[in-house]
């Protein structure tokens, strides 16, 4: 089979990336304009930078963010793959019930899901508290790993596993052997995708948070009423920065493990 | 080989989720005193007591110099939360639980609301030492009073919500609100997407009473009139600098306190409220009922009125002050430029308490000018 | 009946979305059917949805948009994910995640930039008037295109995963098979490729369509005086007065489409599946 890219392909791979790394490439231009509006002509300056660096809310809101999209990743990921492998052995109804109420987090808007899950606390007479704000960026986040999961799973031969268990391997032994090395992509594609959920989620950090605690989406939400400065652009500059390294480091080091975990044939 | 690399990642995908967790959980009962139990109590882990408080962003209560002193004084942490809208204020009073709100900042329009609720605490007025020299006109604010005659709030501050212009394009001060109705400026006015400032506008533009417009089949064909001359309708301050600072602005609805902060960075724009009128607010603090601060609460209320700090919040690109002598000590130019002299006063409409029936009418108005 | 034990799996994720969904939901479904005045149980709120006009055709309109946008999220989703899984070896990864790394940054950040990038005086602006491609203003900000154009920018990438997610499983030998067999490269597609795709297809569909519907920040900043949709309707009911019952109206009607849109791609995806 052919396996070269045409003139087109990668042309269409220029115009795309073109077109997702425009507001990014302005975003961070902008961090180094002088003008607190944003308004151009350019003027380069790092002033943002040195403002940021004393700005310890911004900086810890940034921090609070980024740990609790860690948490909601992981649990996603794990709760994705359980449910998924799961809903085969559904009856056919139960499947369709089960899949639309997993569907139900992301088609309400998720500030009447916060707004829900306030109330319901209130009425079981809790406080607020960082629990809450998890169980809520969780049940959010899940249907995104749920959805990548699916489109890897579909094609997952079931009579795979059954033939392994058949031949007396354990539940274990046919998840490690046969049912992970086929889904682990899209594992951890998913559990990607609800980090980064979680991690811009507004609405949902917003009404359950305790007081005094920020993330950095309720920090810029709230800075809005009257602007945001280019601190703003510059947090974020560095954010995908350091997760573009965290991610080749990551790359690097799961390409060699990967390898000798799927190299490997049976 | 291969059973060791799979425990690998297995392995270290439950130490990062561990780790995560922990630190998640950590750092929450480091920042916000022992979260999960209960009610949280006043008394932190340092012992330095914390003040709840609900206000916007960047409006003088999360400014650390602006705190300092009186943090400094009570031994105590002012612990901001910020706030969405007024409506949503209104949400979190109601939702919130016993301890966690001890000064709010509702504005007349939804403070009635509150009180009627049962939400707030009545004030002392008499045990506020700078009670006396605010404005008389603040002393007696009618929104802040119940139907008890106890004072439920105390006005903070005030600016209004008028013309901005660009001072390049537009050479002369518009005279009239009527100049966000005008052909004239096609494609360079900013209206403000806002049930309540487009009815109240749109209503002083027709000659109606603004708080009780007697004709809202006009205002909504004024409004229709006026949508194709719109650059755009803004919601948020930050939407409506940015796009006054391309240029592409000419004249604007817009609140005198962000346009003083404007035009103290450079930027070429008036603020004026006109002949015909402008809209005026008033923010208030109060006290919720369920706060557990009720004393430190009142004394920090008594500080933000205080003259020293109102004049250093109003006269830094912030709203105009509800206390006279901070009002006397501003420079008059400043005030005049952000529209809080005596003059500009006098000619505001003063936005009012409307029942949820009349908010909910106004809103369905405005979505249809907007979906038309 | 017999039930498999394996389907026990799901329970931990049904648990979750039990107690932190559907219950809370309930609250807010019985707050949809409260009367704003008098409190009591009414119908009022869904019948102000369906007797005005005006909802329906908002709703009408953010529909089409959301089609729209899914669209053009396929489009380019599509063929960027088989390039990555078929075509690219060591790049692919590197690819997969630069179309994922946006989504660091917050979402009211990248509309603004798109708002400095689009608008008249702007940074594309200026690109065009140095080639003297325009004169004046391009005039894009604040129309129905800048939303799609913001819209598809916030949501083609997660389809790009789960496409890319389906094609990369898929075995090389189904399609030299069927090019051995004189297949053309079109019908190796269309009764190859893309059955086999479909579950990712499908994925991704949803994965764009169901958000965009309750879209607000997008429409809103980018499409300024064309930028009300149903989904600005909702947050100003919750935000900017106190409107909950009728802002949880609309927002159960929206859900009910959902399921319908749903069930209808569902049918359509599974029909070209087995044809």
């Amino acid at each position: 089979m052919n396996r070269k890219t045409g003139f087109f392909g990668k042309l269409l791979i220029v115009l795309v990336l073109l077109y997702l790394y425009v507001p990014i490439v302005v975003l961070m231009l902008l961090s180094f304009n002088e003008s607190r509006y944003n308004s151009l002509p350019f003027k380069f300056t790092t002033h943002w930078y040195q403002e940021l660096a004393a700005d310890t809310e911004l900086i810890n809101s940034a921090k609070n963010s980024l740990l609790l999209a860690f948490l909601t990743g992981i649990v996603c990921m794990i709760l994705a793959t359980f449910f998924i492998l799961g809903q085969r052995y559904l009856a056919k109804r139960t499947q369709g019930l089960f899949n639309s109420i997993v569907m139900m987090p992301m088609s309400i808007p998720w500030l009447i899901i916060g707004l829900s899950i306030l109330l319901m606390i209130r009425f079981m007479g809790f406080s607020k508290s960082m629990f809450f704000v998890a169980m809520g960026h969780i049940v959010i986040s899940l249907p995104y790993s749920l959805l990548v999961l699916r489109a890897r799973v579909s094609s997952l031969d079931k009579s795979l596993e059954e033939m392994s268990a058949s031949l007396g391997a354990s539940p274990w032994t046919t998840f490690r052997r046969v049912t992970f090395p086929a889904i682990a992509p899209a594992m951890l594609a998913g559990g990607f995708l609800s980090f980064l959920i979680s991690f811009d989620n507004f609405p949902i950090s917003y009404f359950l948070m305790p007081n005094g605690i920020f993330t950095l989406p309720i920090e810029i939400q709230s800075s809005i009423k009257f602007g945001f400065t280019p601190e703003i652009n510059a947090i974020s500059t560095i954010i995908i920065g350091i997760s573009l390294v965290c991610l080749t480091v990551v790359g690097l080091i799961m390409r060699s493990n990967l390898k000798a975990m799927l190299g490997g044939k049976d | 080989m291969k059973k060791s690399s799979f425990r690998k990642v297995l392995v270290g995908a439950l130490a990062v989720a561990v780790m995560f967790s922990m630190s998640a959980c950590g750092n929450s009962t480091g920042t916000a005193d022992g979260n999960s139990s209960g009610d949280s109590s006043a008394q932190s882990d340092s012992g330095k007591t914390k003040l709840y408080v609900v206000n916007w962003k960047d409006y003088g209560t999360d400014d650390k110099e602006l705190m300092k002193q009186f943090e400094e004084e009570n031994d105590c942490e002012i612990v901001n939360t910020y706030m969405q809208s007024e409506d949503d204020l209104l949400t979190k009073l109601k939702t919130s639980g016993s301890g966690e709100i001890d000064v709010c900042l509702p504005n007349c329009t939804i403070l009635p609301a509150a009180i009627e609720g049962d939400l707030l605490e009545p004030i002392d007025t008499s045990k506020l030492t700078n009670f006396n020299s605010l404005f008389d006109r603040f002393k007696t604010q009618k929104e802040c009073l119940g139907d008890d005659g106890q004072m439920y709030a105390v006005p903070v501050v005030w600016g209004s919500t008028a013309v901005a212009y660009n001072t390049d394009n537009v050479k002369e001060a518009p005279t009239t609100i009527k100049c966000l109705f005008d052909e004239q400026y096609k494609g360079k006015i900013a209206f403000r997407d806002d049930y309540n400032d487009a009815i109240m506008t749109a209503a002083l533009a027709l000659g109606q009473d603004p708080n009780n417009p007697s004709d809202l089949d006009a205002i909504k064909e004024l409004l229709l009139k006026q949508k194709s001359l719109n650059k755009t309708y803004w919601q948020t301050g930050d939407e409506f600098s940015k796009l006054f600072a391309s240029g592409q602005i000419d004249v604007g609805l817009m609140w005198s306190g962000q346009s003083a902060t404007m035009k103290k960075d450079g930027e070429p724009i008036g603020f004026v409220v006109p002949e015909d009128g402008g809209i005026g607010w008033v923010d208030n603090f109060a006290i919720p009922k369920n706060s557990k601060n009720k004393e430190l609460a009142l004394k920090f209320i008594d500080y933000m009125i205080s003259k020293d700090v109102q004049y250093k919040w109003s006269s830094n690109g912030g709203p105009a002050p509800s206390n006279q002598e901070a009002a006397n000590a501003i420079d008059p130019d400043y005030a005049q430029s952000a529209a809080m002299d005596e003059a500009s006063l006098n000619r505001l409409t003063f936005m009012e308490y409307r029942d949820d029936k009349t908010k909910q009418e106004w809103n369905d108005l405005w979505t249809e000018v907007k979906a038309s | 009946m017999k039930v498999n034990k394996k389907s026990a799996m799901t329970w931990p994720a049904m648990l979750m979305l039990l107690c932190f969904t559907l219950i809370p939901l309930l609250i807010m479904f019985e707050t949809s059917f409260r009367s704003d005045e008098t409190g009591t149980l009414t119908l009022e709120n869904y019948k102000k949805f369906f007797t005005n006009f005006m909802y329906i055709k908002l709703t009408g309109s953010t529909l089409l948009m959301s089609l729209l946008v899914t669209v053009i999220s396929l489009l380019i989703a599509y063929p960027l994910a088989y390039i990555m899984a078929k075509k690219l070896k060591g790049l692919k990864n590197v690819i997969l995640v630069l179309t994922i790394i946006p989504f660091f940054t917050n979402q009211l950040v990248r509309v603004y930039s798109w708002l400095i990038f689009l608008q008249d005086g702007g940074i594309l602006n200026r690109l065009f008037m140095s080639f003297g491609l325009a004169e004046n203003g391009l005039g894009i900000l604040y129309t129905r295109a800048a939303v799609v154009i913001g819209l598809t920018h916030a949501f083609f990438p997660y389809m790009v995963v789960t496409i890319y997610m389906a094609l990369e499983r898929m075995d090389d030998s189904l399609i030299e098979a069927s090019m051995s067999l004189g297949a053309s490269k079109w019908t190796t597609f269309k009764d190859v490729i893309f059955p086999i795709s479909m579950p990712g297809v499908m994925s991704g569909v949803t994965i764009v369509f169901v958000p965009c519907l309750g879209s607000f920040v997008e429409p809103r900043i980018l499409g300024g005086v064309n930028g009300t949709v149903i989904g600005t309707v909702i947050e100003d009911q919750f935000f900017q007065l106190y409107g909950w019952n009728f802002g949880a109206a609309i927002a159960f009607v929206l859900f009910a489409l959902v399921l319908i849109f749903m069930g209808a791609f569902g049918a359509l995806g599974r029909r070209w599946e087995t044809e």
